[in-house]
């Protein structure tokens, strides 16, 4: 499942920064959120750790929407996806693919916000920048595991991509909350309950990276 | 090679056919016809396993990667290059080919000088070109072909009907949608002819009145 899903990841990435229209308008929205949110503090004023946290992380989930909605839609044009599901390969590996393609497209993006949280919210990092980069990874992980299986949900159905974020914001809650406080803590240096919220954050990419490779075969077939 | 039983496909409560039974036997070809909407292209899927028929099974003796599907779709990613579309697609079926090896590729469906152009910028000949290119590369020993010709000219439509001639006389089976009987009526060894949501005829092409076809209807 391996070889093919890093095919299907090194395609994505090929063809989504390819023109990068698609990657530098979703790193813009989720810079546009970052500024405006920057605008609501007085001059001269901190953004509270935590504030600022949670507004990274969301900018990192409307992104993310917008990044595996892409990667899904790359399969859409001239039935690729049949072509796919025709192929000798665990349907999973699809699954796989395009969670290491958005898990890297999304990472690029977060690179860019953490500059703008930095820059807009006047934040700097007091705790170890090797937990912080830990924490992003461990987050991101799971949200690539949901949001691939979610874009796939959503995948040439129209009327499924609004019910895409009416499941996948609830779905998400645990992670985001996860990410929120491990961000917090590594802003404002100290002991945290980091273990904790990075156990949380880990059992939610093991629950549903095992439920993707469960469902997805019944999810992402060669059905118009 | 491939067997069919009572299968039956509904959308919905709409009936697309039901009851429909074949073998098609390696080195054959199988021609199934019918008017707009009979169900041929939706019978061709099921067959090929990309949709799971309502009723029935099918049984294939064929591994999945020596099965292709060539129809109106050309599966091609428009920002990749021609080169780019055949790697990948060729890598997933475990055949990475060398330089030399897609060149040659391309060159065999006339598209070698295209190689490093965007498959976005083909017309839809050149598209359906490239994705000959692929099924060729496969090599495939169950050959499912939905109006393969679509938008192809004189010359590739040739092109076309050669390889898939060749493929059938090294032991591949075909199972071959067409709309244009009078041409193709002739390399078919059996015909399969969907009428009325139903399996109105299964046999010898021989046997086959093609005049039964001008008062088709689907099952809609």
């Amino acid at each position: 499942m391996l070889g093919p899903a890093l095919r299907i990841a090194a395609k994505d990435l090929r063809l989504s920064l390819r023109g990068a229209q698609g990657l530098a308008q979703t790193a813009l929205l989720g810079l546009l959120i970052i500024f405006v949110f920057s605008l609501s503090r007085k001059p001269g004023e901190l953004v509270p750790a935590l504030a600022a946290s949670a507004i990274f992380w969301l900018s990192t989930l409307f992104s993310q929407v917008l990044v595996f909605n892409g990667l899904y839609a790359l399969e859409e044009n001239n039935g690729a996806r049949m072509g796919l599901a025709m192929a000798p390969i665990a349907p999973q590996a699809v699954w796989l693919g395009k969670a290491l393609a958005g898990f890297l497209l999304v990472l690029c993006c977060q690179a860019v916000f953490a500059v703008a949280v930095a820059a807009f919210l006047g934040q700097d990092a007091a705790g170890s920048l090797a937990l912080g980069l830990g924490s992003v990874l461990v987050v991101d992980v799971g949200l690539a595991a949901l949001g691939s299986f979610m874009g796939a949900l959503a995948s040439g159905k129209g009327a499924r991509e609004s019910l895409l974020t009416v499941v996948f914001f609830p779905l998400i809650i645990p992670v985001l909350l996860a990410g929120i406080r491990l961000l917090e803590g590594v802003i404002l240096g100290g002991d945290g309950p980091s273990l904790e919220w990075m156990g949380i954050a880990a059992a939610f990419a093991a629950v549903f990276s095992a439920a993707a490779l469960i469902l997805f075969p019944y999810l992402y077939t060669g059905e118009e | 090679m491939l067997e069919a039983s009572s299968l039956a496909k509904f959308y919905g409560e709409r009936l697309v056919f039901k009851g429909v039974s074949l073998r098609l036997e390696a080195g054959r070809t199988l021609m199934v016809v019918g008017a707009n909407g009979a169900g041929k292209t939706t019978l061709l899927r099921v067959l090929a396993g990309l949709s799971r028929p309502s009723a029935g099974s099918v049984r294939s003796g064929v591994e999945r990667g020596r099965m292709a599907y060539l129809g109106h779709q050309t599966f091609i990613y428009p920002d990749a290059t021609a080169s780019e579309n055949l790697r990948f697609w060729t890598g997933l079926y475990g055949r990475d080919l060398d330089d030399a090896a897609l060149q040659d590729a391309l060159e065999r469906v006339g598209l070698r000088r295209f190689a490093q152009e965007r498959a976005g910028a083909f017309s839809r000949g050149m598209a359906q070109r490239l994705n000959l290119a692929r099924v060729f590369c496969i090599g495939p020993s169950l050959l499912f072909l939905d109006e393969p010709d679509t938008g192809l000219d004189v010359a590739s439509t040739a092109m076309l009907h050669d390889r898939v001639e060749a493929l059938r006389r090294d032991g591949a089976a075909v199972a071959w949608v067409s709309h244009h009987l009078a041409r193709d009526l002739a390399k078919a060894d059996d015909v399969l002819f969907l009428d009325k949501g139903r399996a109105a005829y299964l046999g010898p092409a021989s046997g086959f009145d093609a005049s039964d076809l001008s008062g088709a209807e689907c099952a809609c």
